[in-house]
């Protein structure tokens, strides 16, 4: 295949790994299932890049492709470890940076986020990569107000279970 | 105080540098590998489905040739059966070429699961169609077999049994309750196909149609 495109696709995805990273954090649970889902949204995106025009972002294209590939596609591996034994590749806070009541809030808010369903993750996600509702709407298949009406109900759920 | 949702996206943001980094190579690996989606899985599966029950009908179920009144009759139903046989399969596989074909990991999630469903669907059907047809054939071939060719041994245990009625009311019962089974350990064994693989898909899909209300 050509070697520009191959060139220019490994290029964009170094630079906006990142993206990946966080999909693959929030729907895996341990280190080794992390990679195999980064893997897989890696071959994805590439099978895809060739009809990627340009019209939009590559990272807001990047945003569908990995969601749909945690969301729908990814089957996961068989070694794959049932404990939660993720000792947070992502979720590391730095106790300077906040106070312990912080600390401790964000170590609840995280874990109370792993608990959701595919769906609501995804809403999460967004949500929290300062996407506005049109772009949620358009990466899920739902329409706006539904996806304002979906946020407030998941926001409201984390809060319960902050301040219960 | 703070609400937590807002520093937790603040967090979020910043949480960039305790993301893993993979180099440029890494990644170039990476394209080179097999993927295992979901949409693989089902094409393997849907392809193995389509190979086994046209292996089925071309396997030679029953090797004597029934010579006697029946047998242009039997031969005339089964190219018939045949002919149905083939021109379903070409459609039903023509359905599934294009379903599979849409399927697009760029479409919005609810568009892709959608396709996916839809995908599943067109060879669920394919495979009641043959189960069904397994059935109907199975009845013909006994109606056939016991109207045209009847088993010496059978006829004379039935002539002299008690009750001729009862007799063939068992023989009755007994190929229904076979012809039952093995629908059943059909319907099992294409539910568990159905159930591993498009479990989280349907919730996920359900969950999302649901908003829609």
């Amino acid at each position: 295949m050509n070697k520009e495109l191959e060139h220019q696709f490994v290029k964009e995805l170094e630079n906006n790994q990142n993206i990946v990273h966080k999909v693959c954090s929030l729907y895996t649970n341990n280190r080794d299932a992390h990679n195999d889902l980064f893997q897989e949204i890696t071959i994805q995106l590439w099978k895809a890049y060739p009809k990627f025009r340009g019209d939009s972002k590559f990272s807001t294209w990047m945003y569908r492709v990995a969601l749909n590939t945690a969301i729908t596609l990814y089957r996961k591996s068989k070694k794959r470890v049932r404990t939660q034994d993720y000792d947070a590749v992502i979720f590391k806070i730095k106790a300077d940076e906040y106070d312990d009541t912080q600390e401790q809030q964000l170590k609840l808010m995280y874990n109370a986020i792993r608990q959701l369903g595919d769906i609501e993750k995804a809403l999460v996600f967004l949500y929290l990569e300062d996407k506005n509702y049109t772009e949620i709407a358009e990466t899920l298949g739902i329409s706006e107000v539904n996806a304002r009406v979906k946020m407030n109900r998941v926001k409201n759920k984390l809060r319960t279970i902050l301040n219960p | 105080m703070m609400d937590e949702l807002e520093l937790l996206k603040k967090d979020w943001q910043k949480q960039g540098e305790h993301l893993p980094k993979l180099s440029y190579d890494d990644i170039y690996k990476m394209i080179w590998k097999k993927s295992s989606s979901l949409v693989k899985w089902i094409f393997y599966v849907c392809i193995a489905e389509f190979l086994f029950w046209i292996i089925i009908s071309v396997l030679p179920i029953n090797s004597n040739e029934i010579t006697g009144r029946g047998a242009n009759f039997m031969k005339i139903t089964d190219w018939i059966l045949q002919i149905v046989f083939f021109l379903v399969i070409i459609y039903f596989g023509y359905q599934f070429y294009q379903n599979y074909r849409k399927i697009s990991v760029t479409d919005s999630a609810g568009e892709l699961m959608k396709k996916i469903i839809r995908t599943r669907k067109t060879v669920m059907q394919y495979v009641w169609f043959n189960v069904g047809l397994f059935a109907l054939t199975m009845v013909v071939v006994l109606l056939e077999v016991l109207v045209f060719d009847p088993p010496k041994e059978l006829m004379e245990r039935i002539s002299t049994a008690d009750s001729a009625l009862l007799a063939w009311l068992l023989v009755g019962i007994f190929f229904a309750v076979s012809i039952a089974f093995f629908g059943l350990l059909f319907w099992l064994f294409y539910r568990l196909i159905y159930g591993i693989f498009l479990k989280r898909l349907n919730d996920n899909y359900r969950e999302l149609k649901r908003l829609e209300v």
